[in-house]
């Protein structure tokens, strides 16, 4: 069962009551002594891994406990309303409950450490103040290289520290922390820094999606397949990928995704620029150089990474016209909804 | 880099395939492109050319990895070899940032506006026509990706000195632009003034239609002194964008000998003098190990090794044995990862099946505690009705000026700052809500914050959170079961700072998956009120869901009841409500607001 998935649609359930009647009718749904999660818990020992599968009933009922206390109280106001005592019958307001929202960039990363999770990834993350080492010189871009102008850096104190450009620099602290503790798996969404002009299209800051994996004989069909269900996962199953050549510094062979256009599904239009494919980010088999930069031996261990910007994606799933929005104060939520 | 079609062929004269599938398989193979379009009776196509791929930067080194990919034969045009006569140019080199020169003078030409297939790929190639000789030496740098000069003789001598300038402060390029020169500037200049820089011409020594004797020239430098010179001047020019790359000396004889040839033939004249090649070094590429196998081993799917041998071969690499020495053109390939791209890119990408994702593996969870909190925090917001924002790292003020973060260039001269308090981002996004006029607004935002002490610079992870009911945002947090920190010395009544770097973890969390719609407010939100009389007493939310389904939920933002009272002696329940409106104007809304409670009529139901 998807616990995820459970716990979803049991908040929602908990979200939509009205009164401490229908509330105590939920609990007893979910939490009572014949209710879904003691049902569940009977499945531990028909579970792969029961110790597992435990802890995670565990935190679900405890989710699901917390979630009906914080609804509870929203429910005691909305009691009193429904319940006249005096010539002032309703004080203070009262309203459909108001539904808190995750801004839609959490949303989605939260998306893709799904699928990650699933094949075995943990979340990492580190610094967004690097030094030029982490952000440059480990992902095989060394001073003064013409790769450099791929990305407009701010520095904080030019040349040697300034604000990641790139997840890739979160690749650079990770691989140098787990050297030893390979193979390893690990996604990681993450604010980066450009020293772009601020305006409808683009942002000084904006957010990205990568993932690493180091292990003996990883492969490109193993980058293109993870790549292709992450794809999946965003756009659903009709979307058409191609995969073609493309450089990036820290990769070799370098990876780089098309997405075939959803508006003109590759006929060639204005917002696909007439090529029928929509550039999607990069990716590769991670550098022997970046490995051997990280103290891991490239002959013994192999490894890929892929990134992608998350805003496009956003802003279009959510109909953003104007990037400034994701992080400029004019983006709100209904409050109902 | 735009690329004629007619223009390649000369390179590929057994290139059939249409414009849509060049596009396609050049964009395959690494070179990325939009379109082609048609421009003055020519099918013309726009380049992304990597910048690791300086040879590309020319149709030559194009057409060389299209020989390879569809397997036709190259075709160089046929030069003879260059006549000359005994007079040595008297050319000095006093730098060690140059790698090679060739040089020639050219005497009794006549120069004039340039023939129409020049000026044609000239103005296709987006560079505006000179006369016959400048566009020519454009031409041979777009044919061959290597940058050329020529000298009128007659301002500047036969006396070129290749150095790195200390003599002379200022320079006028060959469009009148004036440089400054106070830092070591790789330069051709002469024994009285200065000429040229190392990647743009100089107005002192000029092509003109009146230039009868010139020395042209073609040189590859230290890619580091041209990318440092063109970034201290600020200056980009076609040349400097080729010159920064690694470019092949070896290719400087070919693309000299077309060059001269098609002087002659345009521009008559003769060659008067004899050759001048200043190549202290020859670059030689070094061997490479190689094992075919590793490249199926790459891949993930077999490609023989047959296909191997002969796409390296193509390609110009020299194999012994478990040895390959790729061509000095192709100075991107040091490594036998790039070995194996070249095979896997000219195999093809497309081979490698989508379908087979990496199966799952149990592994260690390296996860930051820290990470859990921050998702358990932000379900825990949620559910107490808490929007989530992201705002700007960066503020125009600095809490504390000494242990202040300032960036060096940041997008503007007023947010220099990295925040020192989530509550300074969060009040600017207070200001923009009221801008907007969103009513109650509660939010939150989870990020970095930024200090500096002792050099070294801190990072630590905050939550913020606005309430604009500052006697509930006490509760709230209390329902979080942290630590209360109001405010602190930063903070204001209904903002809270707390930084979670120093709480308790959990050891793991599952968050909550949800996919809710955000909205991109354009203008102000409209909030009206309503009284509504009724004879009996009905359940607000009921008459909330009521009244908000007559209205179109576009431009419904919210409704609740504010106020309900019973008037005793008319036995009727006043119910007062409050509605906002967005995606419409004001009159629209009161429009709306009217015909939905029936204002007009004061109707009791």
């Amino acid at each position: 069962m998807d616990l995820n998935k459970t716990l979803e649609d049991s908040k929602n359930k908990i979200n939509s009551t009205e009164t401490s009647a229908e509330l105590e009718s939920i609990r007893i749904e979910l939490l009572g002594r014949t209710g879904l999660i003691n049902k569940l818990f009977a499945d531990i020992k028909t579970s792969p891994n029961p110790r597992e599968y435990g802890q995670l009933l565990n935190q679900l009922k405890n989710q699901l406990e917390s979630a009906i206390n914080l609804r509870s109280k929203s429910v005691e106001t909305h009691d009193r309303a429904s319940l006249p005592k005096d010539k002032k019958l309703a004080s203070p307001a009262v309203a459909l409950a108001k539904v808190g929202h995750l801004h839609p960039i959490t949303q989605t990363e939260r998306q893709l450490n799904e699928v990650f999770r699933k094949l075995g990834f943990s979340i990492y993350d580190s610094p967004e103040i690097v030094s030029d080492e982490y952000n440059f010189a480990r992902l095989n871009v060394p001073a003064d290289h013409p790769a450099r102008d791929m990305q407009d850096t701010i520095y904080i104190q030019e040349p040697e520290y300034l604000l990641r450009t790139q997840t890739s620099t979160i690749e650079s602290y990770l691989l140098q922390a787990k050297n030893k503790d390979l193979p390893i798996r690990a996604a990681f969404p993450g604010a980066v820094y450009r020293n772009e002009k601020v305006n409808r299209s683009n942002h000084f800051v904006f957010h990205q999606y990568q993932a690493v994996v180091v292990d003996k004989g990883i492969t490109m069909k193993d980058l293109i397949g993870t790549m292709d269900l992450m794809f999946k996962t965003l756009y659903g199953p009709e979307v058409v990928v191609r995969y073609r050549c493309k450089y990036y510094p820290e990769v070799e062979p370098g990876v780089g995704p098309d997405m075939q256009c959803f508006n003109c599904h590759g006929q060639g239009c204005p917002l696909c620029k007439y090529a029928g494919w929509i550039e999607m980010g990069g990716s590769g088999m991670i550098h022997p150089k970046v490995l051997a930069a990280a103290g891991i031996d490239p002959k013994i261990w192999s490894g890929f990474a892929f990134g992608m910007g998350l805003d496009r994606w956003t802003m279009a799933q959510n109909d953003i016209k104007d990037i400034r929005t994701l992080r400029g104060g004019n983006l709100a939520y209904k409050p109902n909804l | 880099m735009k690329l004629i079609y007619s223009e390649l062929k000369k390179f590929l004269p057994d290139l059939s395939v249409k414009p849509e599938q060049l596009r396609d398989d050049i964009t395959m193979i690494g070179h990325f492109t939009n379109y082609f379009e048609e421009i003055d009776g020519e099918i013309v196509f726009d380049l992304d050319i990597k910048v690791n791929r300086g040879d590309c930067l020319g149709y030559y080194g194009l057409a060389r990895d299209l020989s390879v990919l569809y397997n036709i034969p190259l075709v160089l045009p046929k030069i003879k070899e260059l006549s000359s006569s005994n007079y040595q140019l008297p050319i000095t080199v006093t730098t060690d940032k140059v790698k090679r020169i060739m040089a020639l003078k050219i005497s009794d030409l006549k120069n004039s506006p340039s023939p129409d297939w020049l000026q044609k790929f000239i103005k296709i190639h987006g560079t505006n026509s000179v006369n016959t000789l400048v566009d020519l030496t454009n031409y041979i740098m777009y044919l061959y990706g290597i940058p050329v000069h020529a000298f009128d003789t007659a301002k500047s001598t036969d006396n070129l000195v290749w150095e790195i300038n200390s003599r002379f402060k200022q320079f006028i390029t060959l469009d009148g632009t004036k440089f400054s020169l106070n830092k070591d500037i790789l330069m051709v200049n002469n024994p009285q003034k200065a000429l040229s820089l190392g990647f743009w011409g100089g107005e002192a020594c000029a092509i003109e239609n009146t230039t009868t004797d010139t020395i042209v020239e073609i040189a590859v430098y230290d890619r580091t002194t041209v990318r440092q010179n063109s970034r201290w001047l600020k200056a980009t020019t076609e040349a400097g964008t080729r010159l920064e790359k690694d470019l092949d000396p070896d290719l400087i004889p070919k693309a000299l000998g077309h060059l001269v040839k098609l002087i002659l033939e345009n521009c008559g004249g003769q060659v008067s003098s004899s050759l001048f090649d200043y190549y202290p070094h020859k670059i030689n590429s070094l061997p490479i190990e190689f094992n075919p196998q590793n490249v199926s081993l790459t891949a993930g799917i077999s490609i023989p090794t047959d296909f191997s041998i002969d796409v390296l071969t193509r390609l110009g690499c020299v194999i012994d044995h478990n040895l390959v020495t790729p061509p000095p053109l192709r100075q991107d390939i040091s490594l036998e990862a790039d070995l194996i791209e070249e095979v896997i890119r000219f195999w093809g990408y497309q081979k490698i099946p989508t379908t087979e994702v990496l199966s799952f593996k149990e592994l260690p969870d390296i996860t930051p505690k820290i990470m859990y909190l921050i998702d358990e925090l932000k379900d825990k917001l949620v559910a107490l009705g808490y929007d989530e924002v992201l705002s700007w790292p960066l503020v125009n003020q600095a809490l504390d000026l000494k242990t202040v973060v300032t960036t060096q260039n940041s997008i503007n001269s007023e947010f220099i700052y990295l925040r020192q308090s989530l509550i300074q981002s969060l009040k600017i996004q207070l200001d923009q809500y009221q801008r907007f006029k969103l009513p109650q607004p509660q939010f939150f935002e989870i990020g970095k914050i930024f200090s500096q002490k002792d050099g070294q610079y801190i990072e630590k992870i905050a939550l913020g959170i606005y309430n604009y009911d500052s006697k509930k945002l006490p509760q709230d947090i209390e329902s979080l079961s942290l630590p209360l920190v109001k405010g602190g010395p930063r903070g204001i009544d209904n903002f809270i700072e707390i930084i979670l770097d120093d709480l308790p973890k959990p050891d793991k969390y599952i968050p909550l998956i949800s996919s809710s719609q955000a909205v991109e407010l354009t203008s102000q939100i409209i909030t009206l009120d309503a009284n509504l009389t009724l004879n009996t007493q009905e359940n607000p939310l009921s008459l909330i869901k009521k009244y908000s389904a007559l209205i179109d939920e576009k431009i419904l933002w919210s409704m609740q009841i504010t106020d309900v009272y019973h008037d005793e002696n008319l036995n009727k329940y006043r119910y007062t409500f409050q509605v906002s409106y967005y995606n419409c104007d004001d009159k629209t809304a009161k429009k709306i607001h009217l015909s939905t409670f029936n204002l007009d009529t004061s109707v009791t139901h």
